[in-house]
């Protein structure tokens, strides 16, 4: 019986700290904001909600679903084979270990220093754009810009790439060789190997990526930002916008309701990553 | 059939041929801008080499406010570092050896960050923080309850991935047959097995805190970021030098732990899922 006190007592005075950290620094401010989303001084109204998804605003939805949903594949496709080809080396080999670990810094790699390089290569000024220009390619007349919508795929690429190879690696190291050969012995060829038994074991960990990625980049802005010297249309920032106080007064609940319908985009992502998760470790673990 | 593999291969060579342009040419572009005085529209073949210094590099280093933007930097890692340790590692060795149950929900808290991105929490903190504890957010310090929040997903996991291999519940029965106290366990015992953990943790903090542009700029406090984009619109060729040099630095250190950690056989989560 002492043990169990004791437990508890244990229990409380290790859990606070975590408790006060989150709920202090990321819960209450968030559920601060669906609150007032949804109670003005006038009571309970939906209306700043049906602004949000509607007009400009749901222009800026649109763009930044449209801008993760494309980098993700884009990033995603290029990072699967990515996996698949450096999965064939050896776990010891150099290239291996330093392509991960590559990997590992440029998916982190974003903001205003990305933005820079690739404006040093590919902007009006760039030696890119000055070299191809010289061979008689004019890249601003062919209709690209750093700071289009495929301009920004191209840069937001940098970052999903590398994070799309992360996530699949482990899963690919996890198939055993002993399949492909138990496979072939009975007449399969390499892409009815793949077709019938690797694609649809690594589906989960696939969507699970592709998520991520979308994530990702949803919640990205500083890149855009400093590509388009701030005129990009994504809901963040719009966000920024209507928080730096550009917009008519009186407008603050479209603000918040802006924050929570991007909260609610990102929580449903998000939960299907983790049923996805769970469908993975299942056959992981075995 | 032969036909067929050359056909895979020169498509696999020439996909790491173009990755390998795509990752490396935008950082050798900003190298050379940074480092070479000569404006690209004058650049011929003839003076590619011409005009080569390090003096932004040197400009940038030597300016003091990119020290005091340093310091802010170095002193948010410090404490983001410090937080997270007090709030996680508790809790976690806690759930592990006694409340398995609570692991779903501290796991499930420590995804709200990829939910709540960096805009939206200023909006909140603007509506909570900003009337009731000004004094609070007017330190520039206040940033790394924040930033140890946001580095939950990543930190929690390679904590709780750790403590999973050293079979802890094992270790606790020992200590406590042996008269141990749990907090007397989790110092002595644990803790010193953690040590990886603990590693990876504070160099995916330092790497992100020393890249945090957006929540840090839009709560107007000068970190390092923030102060590297101002310093750009007055001094390009530093501000580009910069950022370069802390590029590679991340990736150095990184490149370091990670070959450490490989020949141990283990690898640095970077996904916090």
């Amino acid at each position: 019986m002492k043990n169990l006190t004791n437990k508890y007592t244990v229990g409380a005075i290790a859990s606070i700290p975590f408790f006060l950290l989150t709920g202090i620094f990321m819960i209450w401010p968030a559920l601060t904001i669906v609150f007032k989303t949804f109670i003005t001084e006038e009571g309970l109204r939906f209306d700043s909600i049906g602004r949000a998804i509607t007009g400009t605003y749901q222009d800026s939805f649109w763009l930044s679903i449209q801008l993760s949903f494309v980098s993700a594949v884009i990033g995603g496709i290029a990072g699967l084979y990515l996996a698949l080809l450096v999965g064939r080396l050896k776990p010891t080999s150099r290239i291996r270990i330093l392509t991960q670990s590559w990997s590992a810094v440029a998916s982190q790699m974003g903001g205003v220093p990305l933005a820079f390089a690739f404006l040093s290569l590919l902007g009006t000024q760039g030696l890119l754009t000055r070299i191809l220009n010289d061979l008689g390619l004019n890249i601003m007349d062919a209709g690209f810009s750093l700071s289009s919508f495929w301009g920004w795929v191209v840069v937001y690429c940098y970052f999903q790439i590398p994070l799309m190879f992360l996530i699949v690696s482990p899963a690919m190291s996890a198939m055993k060789p002993a399949w492909l050969e138990g496979a072939t012995s009975l007449g399969a060829s390499t892409a009815v190997y793949w077709r019938r038994i690797g694609f649809p074991i690594l589906s989960p960990v696939l969507l699970t990526g592709l998520l991520l990625l979308f994530v990702n980049s949803f919640s990205a802005y500083a890149t855009v930002y400093a590509l388009s010297s701030g005129a990009g249309q994504l809901v963040p920032l719009q966000i920024r916008f209507i928080l730096q106080g550009n917009v008519i007064t009186g407008q603050a609940d479209l603000g918040y309701a802006l924050v929570t319908v991007s909260m609610a985009l990102l929580l449903v992502a998000m939960v299907s990553i983790t049923l996805l998760q769970r469908k993975f470790a299942r056959w992981a673990d075995k | 059939m032969n036909l067929k593999k050359l056909i895979f291969n020169a498509i696999a060579v020439s996909f790491a041929a173009m990755l390998m342009a795509y990752f490396f040419f935008p950082l050798l572009t900003m190298g050379r801008f940074a480092f070479q005085v000569t404006p690209v529209i004058f650049l011929t073949w003839d003076n590619l080499l011409a005009d080569w210094n390090f003096d932004s590099l040197v400009r940038g280093f030597t300016n003091p406010r990119v020290h005091q933007s340093a310091a802010i930097t170095a002193g948010l890692t410090v404490l983001t570092i410090a937080i997270t340790f007090v709030a996680l590692l508790p809790i976690a060795i806690y759930a592990e050896t006694m409340a398995p149950k609570l692991k779903p929900i501290i796991s499930a808290i420590t995804l709200l960050p990829w939910i709540v991105p960096p805009v939206a929490l200023v909006v909140g903190v603007a509506a909570t923080f900003r009337p009731l504890a000004p004094w609070f957010l007017n330190n520039p310090l206040s940033l790394s309850f924040f930033y140890a929040v946001w580095m939950l997903p990543f930190t929690y996991r390679a904590i709780e991935g750790q403590l999973r291999m050293i079979d802890v519940r094992t270790l606790m029965e020992a200590a406590q047959s042996l008269g141990a106290s749990w907090f007397k366990f989790a110092f002595a015992i644990v803790l010193p097995n953690l040590r990886n953990a603990l590693a990876v943790s504070s160099l995916l903090i330092i790497a992100a805190v020393t890249g945090e542009y957006t929540f840090a700029a839009l709560m107007l406090k000068q970190s390092f970021p923030v102060y590297l984009i101002d310093l750009q619109s007055e001094d390009v060729r530093a501000g580009y030098a910069l950022s370069l040099a802390v590029i590679f630095l991340t990736a150095l250190l990184l490149t370091y732990v990670s070959l450490r950690l490989n020949k141990r056989g283990q690898t640095i989560k970077m996904i916090g899922v």
